[in-house]
């Protein structure tokens, strides 16, 4: 752990706070300017049956009288120290109804995102040794036609065919080991398709490479050379790619909870905008925007440990005597 | 043909060696190899035969199928090839064994060394986790007996720090470092053939020679076979036994190398050996030489680069890439800057053309002052100014077509109307002997040569008076790199262009340049005359640089007519 690669890291996560705090002023700014007033149309409601008098005392208790930027300053200040407000739809505070929702939803996506890489390895690994005419072709085939294909059809159709016809789980008990595997099977596919798209591309470019063919001279078979050379420099670039489909199985748990009828962050979600909660809604969006930001944090630190050639670039000037490697190390980092 | 060759090399051995009982079979047997890729046949029936212990060239210009034949004896030719006819190797045929027992034999029997060492290991594994590969194939059952076996091989090709490259990745090694670690996997095994596919072609001239050497040592050494593959015939004749010339796939010659190299039968031969520059120094003595005659004695040089310093700080550390580095070039010639990698040729130049300003020191072309001055300003002087890369294949953009590349500084520049703006870009393309037929063409479907003549006609187009050539032919081919010096010396004969040349290569320099600088180091250590230093170098470094052309003499060459030998000896003396 050289010292570079701490001042490295140090850096990153000082960027990762900041991108952290900016979208949660941009989320709050954007929900502060939405046209039409939520909160009062919620009170008045008269099914409600508050009156005027409540009305107010109830938005000076939550401080909505203040101006704005107060008011943006109150809301940063209790995020930071993890009040994330109260629901206006429970009065419950917010961190309780994310925390009771949240492991369920951590669950689909966690083992969604292990079916998403075994899938595309498994398809990868099937594209460089399975022959072309036992299918390699479909293997290709593969990404393109499941990018294409919605993943609430995939889970619809799992859900038919394994929940009704073969009758592996039963569809009103979604947290069932099964239910949950098939939950995340669909959710998992679309996100392995985009992985494996990327791996297979790698793979066959750097079975291209003239490296592998000297190493095959070294009677290396290409069983052996697949596991020892190809696979890592092939994967590295997938590192980028799982973090940026986090985005994907996030989005991607929400309808399939949907379609499995599971309670998650997605339930809880599709609630709140219904009914126009809105400090759960800001909740959930600058969660998703944490949990984004620690993943592609955690892809950067974990590139330069990885990839030898990668050099932690500290704005120094490049010389040009040693022009050419530079160059060529960097165009080697930034094209892989 | 093949076969008369054959039969007089067998009468050679006849009357030299007293006949054996059983005549001895050669390692390497090659009859009737055919090799197509698709539709398209790339080698056309190639026959050769290679003893034990005996080395062969295999020689000819890109795309003659030289490589195409190293990579079916290894079979590790691309998917979608095809070969046919016999690879005899120690009496079993390659191409008809099963894929099972062929693998056995790499490494252990057929060992390679490939053209470019920066991309032959794999870059994301330490050196030494692959020389596990080669020391594996010893059957040697102790990992640290392994271990130790591959630290020698490092020392025994001549490695100083064994252990500190067998920890290293590859990117944080030089070019012939990592061709040293290549060629000692391959040999690590006691293979009894070697395959070298250009192994020095991406090389400096400097290191090409060690690793030439070395490469001879080995193979005297350990005995074992070497199949080299090169496009260069003087480095053929300098280190094989036989050669077997090709071209398009298809054996032109064949025969020992001494014999071939000297009284060369076949038409494609005698172009070969007139292309290499080190075996004719004098072949553009005619296009070359009324430069200097024009030249006036009182005039102010064309380029006047005087005590030019460079620093760079890396890391903290100053590293002085320029150091008081003084020439001038008068108009119409053409001055040489040669050196290694890391001479500082290349700062040299971009300091030239107004890419990095010198921290001391005073640069004028054409008389005005390129220092200190504001962009706006060097533009101007940038038209007179024009670069030809080093590389025409990453030099072009692959999207555009010849006519836009060659009008882009036409645009840039906005010169003309457009119609005028066609007709010079139509002028340009004549002047570098490209036809109209290619206007349309993109990049990918013309040839390395056609690329360079693009990129010089790209900038001839705003008719400057200075070219800087930067190594604008060591990615090219000897036989194309003749045509391309051809038409830059009579550009230079006909418009009178100065030319800045940066080569490694001092044998293409004596060809075509009239002065030249030596670096070494971000200094000058030599400049005078080409002739002068070429036939009396003073310095040390100018002497190794001189000494690392190859030249076609062995010391086990037999004798050659008396007229190469005096070109020979003339060699010898430069």
């Amino acid at each position: 752990m050289s010292n570079a690669y701490l001042t490295y890291a140090a850096k990153r996560l000082g960027q990762a706070v900041v991108v952290i705090l900016l979208a949660y002023v941009f989320t709050f700014v954007v929900v502060s300017i939405l046209p039409g007033d939520p909160i009062t149309s919620v009170l008045r409601n008269p099914q409600n049956g508050f009156s005027e008098e409540e009305i107010a005392e109830i938005i000076a208790a939550q401080g909505l009288d203040k101006p704005i930027a107060v008011q943006l300053w109150n809301s940063l200040s209790g995020f930071l120290t993890g009040d994330l407000g109260v629901s206006m739809r429970s009065g419950r505070p917010v961190s309780t109804l994310i925390a009771e929702v949240l492991p369920s939803t951590l669950i689909l996506a966690s083992t969604g995102l292990a079916v998403a890489i075994i899938l595309a390895m498994a398809v990868a690994y099937g594209t460089q040794f399975v022959p072309k005419r036992y299918g390699q072709g479909l293997l290709r085939g593969f990404p393109s036609l499941f990018l294409s294909v919605p993943n609430f059809v995939i889970g619809l159709v799992l859900i038919h065919v394994f929940g009704f016809q073969i009758g592996l789980f039963r569809v009103i008990n979604p947290d069932s080991f099964w239910a949950t595997l098939f939950a995340a099977i669909a959710l998992g596919i679309p996100v392995s398709a985009q992985i494996a798209e990327v791996l297979i591309a790698n793979l066959d470019r750097e079975a291209e490479q003239e490296y592998a063919a000297v190493a095959r001279s070294r009677g290396i078979g290409r069983a052996r050379l697949f596991a020892t050379h190809l696979l890592k420099p092939a994967s590295l670039p997938v590192v980028t790619v799982v973090a940026l489909t986090i985005g994907e199985l996030l989005g991607g748990s929400l309808i399939t909870e949907t379609v499995f009828g599971r309670t998650g962050i997605g339930s809880l979600v599709q609630r709140s905008v219904s009914t126009q909660d809105l400090p759960v809604l800001q909740a959930v969006v600058s969660l998703g925007a944490v949990v984004f930001v620690i993943v592609n944090l955690i892809a950067d630190l974990l590139y330069p440990l990885l990839d030898p050639r990668v050099k932690i670039l500290g704005g120094k000037k490049r010389t040009p005597t040693t022009a050419d490697e530079v160059s060529i190390n960097t165009t080697k980092a930034v094209a892989s | 043909m093949a076969s008369q060759n054959r039969l007089t090399n067998t009468l050679i051995h006849a009357i030299t060696v007293p006949p054996s009982p059983q005549p001895v079979k050669p390692l390497l047997q090659v009859d009737g190899l055919s090799v197509s890729y698709g539709r398209q046949e790339v080698v056309r029936g190639v026959g050769f035969e290679l003893g034990r212990g005996k080395s062969l060239a295999l020689i000819g210009e890109s795309g003659s199928g030289k490589s195409t034949i190293a990579r079916a004896v290894l079979r590790l030719l691309p998917s979608g090839a095809s070969a046919s006819g016999q690879l005899t190797f120690e009496g079993q045929d390659l191409l008809a064994l099963p894929e099972r027992r062929f693998r056995p034999l790499r490494g252990r029997a057929i060992g390679f060394v490939p053209q470019d060492p920066g991309n032959a290991l794999n870059p994301v594994r330490t050196i030494g986790a692959q020389a596990m590969e080669a020391a594996a194939l010893t059957e040697e059952p102790s990992a640290a007996i392994r271990k130790a076996l591959i630290l020698e091989t490092f020392s025994q090709v001549g490695l100083e720090n064994p252990q500190r490259v067998y920890d290293s990745y590859p990117h944080q090694l030089s070019g012939g470092m990592l061709q040293r670690v290549l060629i000692g996997l391959a040999v690590l095994p006691r293979p009894a053939l070697l395959v070298a596919d250009e192994p020095t072609s991406a090389l400096d001239v400097t290191i090409q020679k060690r690793i030439l050497d070395l490469l001879s040592r080995l193979q005297s050494d350990l005995d074992i076979s070497l199949l080299l593959i090169t496009h260069d015939l003087a480095i053929a004749a300098e280190r094989t036994d036989s050669l077997v010339v090709l071209k398009n796939g298809v054996v032109q010659e064949t025969g020992r190398t001494s014999a071939v190299f000297s009284s060369p039968n076949s038409a494609y031969a005698r172009k070969l050996h007139a292309d290499v520059p080190a075996l004719n120094p004098d072949r553009y003595a005619r296009l070359r030489d009324p430069a200097l005659r024009l030249r006036n004695a009182g005039e102010a040089p064309k380029i006047d680069v005087s005590s030019v310093t460079k620093t760079f700080t890396v890391d903290g550390k100053v590293l002085t890439a320029v150091n008081d580095v003084s020439f001038a070039v008068p108009a119409g010639t053409t001055h040489a800057l040669v050196g290694e990698s890391g001479s500082g040729k290349t700062t040299t130049i971009r300091l030239l053309l107004g890419l990095e300003e010198p921290d001391h020191g005073e640069i004028s072309v054409a008389g005005e002052r390129l220092s200190g001055r504001s962009p706006q300003s060097l533009r101007s002087a940038w038209r007179h100014l024009q670069l030809v890369y080093q590389n025409p294949f990453t030099s072009l953009d692959p999207t555009w077509s010849v006519e836009n590349l060659v009008r882009e500084p036409l645009d840039r520049f906005k010169i003309g109307s457009p119609k005028e703006r066609a007709q010079q870009v139509r002028e340009a393309l004549a002047n570098v002997g490209l036809g109209e037929h290619l206007l349309a063409r993109k990049p990918s479907a013309l040839s390395g040569g056609q690329r360079q003549r693009v990129a010089i006609a790209r900038s001839l187009v705003l008719k400057p008076d200075v070219i800087v050539l930067d190594e604008p032919t060591s990615a090219l081919d000897v036989s194309v790199q003749a045509d391309i010096v051809e038409v830059l010396l009579s550009l230079q004969a006909k418009l009178g262009l100065t030319y800045i040349f940066v080569s490694h290569d001092l044998a293409l320099v004596r060809q075509l340049a009239h002065t030249v600088s030596v670096m070494q180091r971000g200094s000058i250590v030599e400049h005078g005359a080409v002739a002068d230093i070429f036939s009396n170098p003073q310095h040390p470094y100018t002497a190794t640089l001189l000494q690392s052309i190859p030249s076609g003499v062995t010391a086990s060459v037999p004798a050659v007519p008396q007229k190469s030998r005096h070109i020979l000896r003339e060699e010898r003396i430069a």
